[in-house]
């Protein structure tokens, strides 16, 4: 054992949620200390590493896994990191580095449309949330006006201050959706942690349409943005600290957490608050792992549902050709969607879903389609600029419900470390497949609004997942049947809260990152009241510090 | 009505007309004033980074020490809301303030002084009725000795102040006599882009040959093909003042970005064009070193596509140009450095930011990037903390030997010397000196004078 460090406040994870709970924090005065798994990248390198690769489609890339902080591999094969046991496979995709998974993002900061949080109320399915919208509303406002978020009015969400900006320039294939399926389903701009112009000191974004893998200029906002803003509070990040272990004192309270450094030497951590921030999974792993005498199922784990009710968002999707030329590629990934079926009467029936157009350029798809059919030479280049331009692309966003059996466990086999690997326990439940098999009638009206030939649907059954991890370490007011309180703090220990996207205790039908970051800042205000901050206040002091 | 009423109402309607009059004059009187407060840029110095308009504070860095700009809003106990217009005329165009100390010149009072009475009057009007009044006192300027004696001023100001107000050269046309009173007086161009000599006056023979603001070069404007703007057109010119960047020339940067963004982009067409007019005219100033007009070096140029797939090296220190250029530039200039194609991203050849010898700007556009203070916010990021100084110099060489003037050169010790805020300043040593040389001179004088005395008085007494 060598090393030992103290703080106010330790977090362990610097994503995005950990580190704009771990600055809001140490703007309070407290010193805190952020632990992370993974190193310390530097913007340019990812940017060189993404420009200098040959595989442009493998966003993963540009973030190969540190052999100390494992994260799940796929390309070109599964590195064996995330064990699945199916029965239908999740495979998650997330980066362990200072920073967290959003150095990869499209950036899409959407909040819940009001009746999420009360699906069990309403609809008779899921769980209500401990919280309700309006509750939620202010936070949601302090964290847009953090990550500087672009967006329109017309998409549910009712708000009670504007947007920090206005919504970045439609691109031009995303107007002809938009002007030519009014008014069967109106196309609006999604909300996005993306300038449409200067804010904050980072500059607009120019369209180079590579937001995954990485924001070449820093016109998204990603979590090293959010590190860097911990560090000037006055927060302490320590990269490449792989935490093992959380220990607890005989009165159940937090004492230390220990981590092993690169070359397997172990340290010990003490402080008088520890936020788990580490994502929906290696959260889940982590207090799983530090089961003791006292607490043999594991911190935090009493109620059993530590690992459970994972959620994230599956999706199928139409790709087809267009009967114009739309030229995908212009302009952000993904811009535009259709947000009417978030809500309704049907969610008692099915799950509800977003509607996302893709906005990322198709010749590379189209080249290896066209590889694959053996087209070459002067008609390769021929049906290359005819399917480039014309190809599209809709996908549904479906929400999960929560299900107990849908979990996150230890496996039986260990990293490098020595550390037990996470497994997933997935199923795609009906609930979910019948709002699939509905969206087809959407799918199929849109392209025939779009002039559509050549409809191609994901095959029957094929759901795409889009990393957004959920619940693992839900919120709820019963400690039987939750694993944080509507605070973040933890049931069991005193001292411990949850800082991620695995306290939601329902997905809906959004990007879950907003939603965590605001339940974060929440949890922080809990941890050390503001002196002086509401949304409000904050609103009106952060275009002070912009004039 | 009789005939009593009836001279009443028209009495009425006489002096309704006009107080009307009267307001619509002072009304236009205002706007005019507030017009020339803008063309003159007063706010750039007179309002703190976010604070109140004309109410002081910034911390403006001059080679003698930082001077603190006042606050000239009309509060009479922190502005000039006790300023007759003569003493505000004294201030504006002598340097002279109402308690009659001197003004470091730092307020360039020297182009001011080309002020016609009438836009004193108007700008007068405006700063007393038109600017809301904040009564927050900045602190007071600290120089070091002997700047710190603001009568010393009154001896500068013998030198090299030329009080008399702009007289139009009845030879010239009304457009460029429009031009040469304002880039001569409110614009104060001069200020920046007239080199200056050691006493730190503009050298008047040489006017707008180019100067330094703090770290940055303020260039040659002359109308010298090579080192000037004789090659660009006057529309040309026009843009540039008007959008911050004129295509396929130059872009604003550090101070000029500030005065585009404050002054010249608000001045009227006609105002823009008489500028454009005048500079034209200006007597050309030749920098040997400029074999070709500054904006006419490079071309595109794909320095990276040779290098794909290879493995970058894992010390960013030894990233060649290219490899920097590639990870830092070349998403927003593109692969060969043409920038996009309606010039909103700018190419990196055919413009003053490659092409010139003198690499500072280049290194200083790097370092802090483009930013504007209204809603547009940043035009190019600042890598200051992403670049080590041999980082920068190695990304700008390749700049400029790539797409500009590969005669210009940049070190890491420029880059170090430029980060940190420049070279440091000899001139509060020099006036020092300068004293000390002075005092001993008036010593040796006086013992001299002495001395013959005595023996004047000594052989007077022999005889």
């Amino acid at each position: 054992m060598s090393g030992q460090l103290s703080a106010d406040v330790v977090v362990i994870g610097s994503g995005i949620i950990g580190a704009l709970a771990a600055r809001r924090l140490a703007q309070q005065g407290a010193s805190v200390l952020i632990l992370e798994a993974g190193p310390r990248l530097e913007r340019a390198r990812v940017v060189a590493a993404f420009r200098n690769s040959p595989i442009k489609g493998n966003w993963m890339a540009p973030y190969p896994p540190s052999p100390w902080a494992p994260h799940p591999i796929y390309v070109p094969q599964d590195n064996g990191y995330l064990k699945q046991s199916g029965p239908y496979p999740y495979p998650a995709e997330y980066i362990r580095a200072v920073g967290g998974t959003t150095w990869h993002w499209a950036a899409q900061a959407w909040r819940l449309v009001p009746n999420d949080v009360r699906i069990k109320s309403l609809y008779g399915v899921g769980v209500d949330w401990p919280l309700s919208y309006e509750e939620l509303d202010p936070w949601y406002q302090e964290a847009e006006e953090l990550l500087g978020v672009a967006g329109a009015d017309n998409t549910g969400s009712p708000r009670q201050h504007p947007f920090p900006m206005e919504p970045v320039a439609e691109p031009w294939s995303m107007r002809r959706f938009r002007e030519r399926l009014a008014p069967a389903y109106p196309v609006v701009a999604n909300t996005v942690a993306r300038n449409s112009r200067g804010y904050d000191s980072r500059p607009a974004c120019v369209g180079n349409n590579s937001c995954q893998p990485i924001c070449p200029v820093n016109a998204q906002y990603l979590g090293i943005n959010a590190v860097e803003a911990a560090e000037a509070a006055g927060a302490k990040v320590v990269p490449n600290a792989v935490v093992y272990r959380i220990e607890h004192d005989t009165k159940g309270r937090i004492a230390a957490v220990r981590y092993y450094a690169p070359d397997k030497s172990e340290h010990r951590v003490t402080g008088t608050t520890f936020i788990l921030a580490a994502n929906g999974i290696e959260s889940p792993k982590l207090l799983l792992l530090s089961a003791s005498d006292t607490y043999p199922n594991g911190l935090a784990n009493s109620s059993g549902m530590v690992g459970r009710h994972l959620m994230d968002h599956p999706s199928t999707s139409l790709t087809f050709y267009a009967d114009e030329e739309l030229w995908l590629g212009r302009g952000p990934q993904s811009p535009s969607s259709i947000n009417t079926l978030r809500d309704g009467a049907f969610r008692s029936q099915h799950a509800p879903y977003r509607l996302d157009f893709t906005n990322i350029s198709q010749v590379l798809n189209v080249t290896n389609d066209l590889i694959k059919e053996g087209v070459y030479g002067a008609e390769f280049e021929k049906q290359l600029r005819w399917r480039a331009a014309r190809q599209v692309n809709v996908k549904n966003v479906l929400e999960v419900l929560p299900n107990p059996d849908n979990r996150i466990t230890l496996s039986a086999e260990k990293d490098a470390m020595g550390i037990p690997k996470p497994e997933a326990h997935y199923a795609i439940d009906d609930y979910t497949r019948r709002a699939a098999e509905a969206s087809k009638t959407d799918f199929a009206r849109i392209a025939e609004l779009m002039g559509g030939t050549g409809l191609r649907y994901s095959a029957d059954g094929q759901f795409a997942n889009n990393q957004h991890i959920t619940g693992t370490m839900s919120m709820g007011n019963d400690p039987k049947t939750s694993v944080v309180d509507g605070f973040g703090r933890t049931h069991d220990h005193e001292n411990l809260f949850v800082c991620s996207t695995g306290v939601m205790p329902t997905a809906a039908t959004m990007n879950s990152t907003l939603t965590g970051v605001a339940l974060a800042l929440r949890t922080a205000e809990h941890i050390l009241p503001a002196k002086n901050t509401h949304a409000g206040a904050m609103h009106s002091g952060h275009e002070a510090s912009l004039a | 009505m009789n005939a009593s009423a009836r001279c009443l109402l028209l009495l009425g309607l006489i002096v309704t007309a006009s107080v009307h009059a009267a307001d619509s004059t002072d009304a236009a009187l205002l706007q005019r004033g507030q017009y020339l407060a803008t063309a003159g840029d007063c706010v750039a110095c007179h309002t703190a980074p976010g604070g109140k308009p004309y109410a002081g504070g910034l911390t403006v860095p001059t080679p003698i020490g930082n001077i603190i700009a006042t606050n000239i809003t009309p509060s009479t106990t922190a502005g000039i809301g006790h300023y007759t217009e003569k003493q505000f005329s004294d201030a504006l165009r002598k340097g002279i303030r109402a308690d009659g100390q001197r003004l470091y010149p730092a307020m360039p009072y020297t182009s001011y002084a080309q002020v016609t009475d009438d836009d004193v009057h108007a700008l007068y009007a405006y700063f007393m009725h038109g600017v809301v009044p904040v009564d927050n006192r900045p602190a007071p300027t600290r120089l070091p000795f002997p700047f710190n004696i603001r009568l010393s001023m009154a001896g500068w100001n013998l030198l090299f102040l030329d009080s008399k107000p702009f007289t139009p050269d009845p030879a010239k046309g009304v457009a460029w006599n429009r031009g040469a009173y304002l880039v001569r007086g409110l614009a104060h161009c001069s200020t920046c882009h007239t080199p200056r000599n050691l006493l730190m006056a503009e050298q008047s023979s040489r006017e707008l040959a180019g100067g330094a603001v703090g770290t940055w070069l303020a260039p040659n404007i002359t109308s010298d093909a090579n080192s000037g703007v004789g090659g660009w057109s006057e529309q040309q010119l026009v843009d540039y003042l008007r959008l911050g960047h004129a295509t396929g020339k130059a872009q604003t940067a550090g101070p000029m970005a500030e005065a585009v963004e404050h002054s010249l982009q608000h001045l009227e067409p006609a105002d823009l064009q008489a500028i454009a007019t005048y500079l034209k005219t200006v007597p050309a100033h030749h920098d040997p070193a400029d074999t070709r007009a500054v904006d006419s070096w490079g071309a595109a140029f794909d320095g990276i596509a040779d290098q794909r797939g290879t493995a970058l090296p894992d010390d960013a220190e030894q990233w060649s140009g290219a490899q920097l250029y590639d990870a830092h530039c070349a998403s927003c200039h593109q692969v060969s450095g043409e920038g996009s194609f309606d010039g909103g991203l700018p190419p990196l050849f055919h413009n003053t930011a490659t092409g010139r010898t003198d690499t500072g700007n280049l290194v200083m556009v790097i370092l802090e990037g483009i930013r504007w203070t209204d809603a547009t916010g940043v035009h190019m990021p600042g890598f200051a903390h992403a670049l080590s100084d041999h980082q920068v110099a190695n990304l700008g060489n390749y700049l400029t030997l790539r797409y500009g003037n590969p005669a210009a050169r940049i070190t890491a010790t420029q880059v170090a010397n430029l980060r940190s805020g420049g070279a440091p300043s000899h001139l509060v040593a020099l006036a020092r000196l300068a004293m000390v040389v002075v005092v001993v001179v008036l010593i040796l004088a006086i013992i001299v004078l002495w001395r013959r005395r005595r023996r004047r008085r000594t052989s007077s007494g022999q005889a």
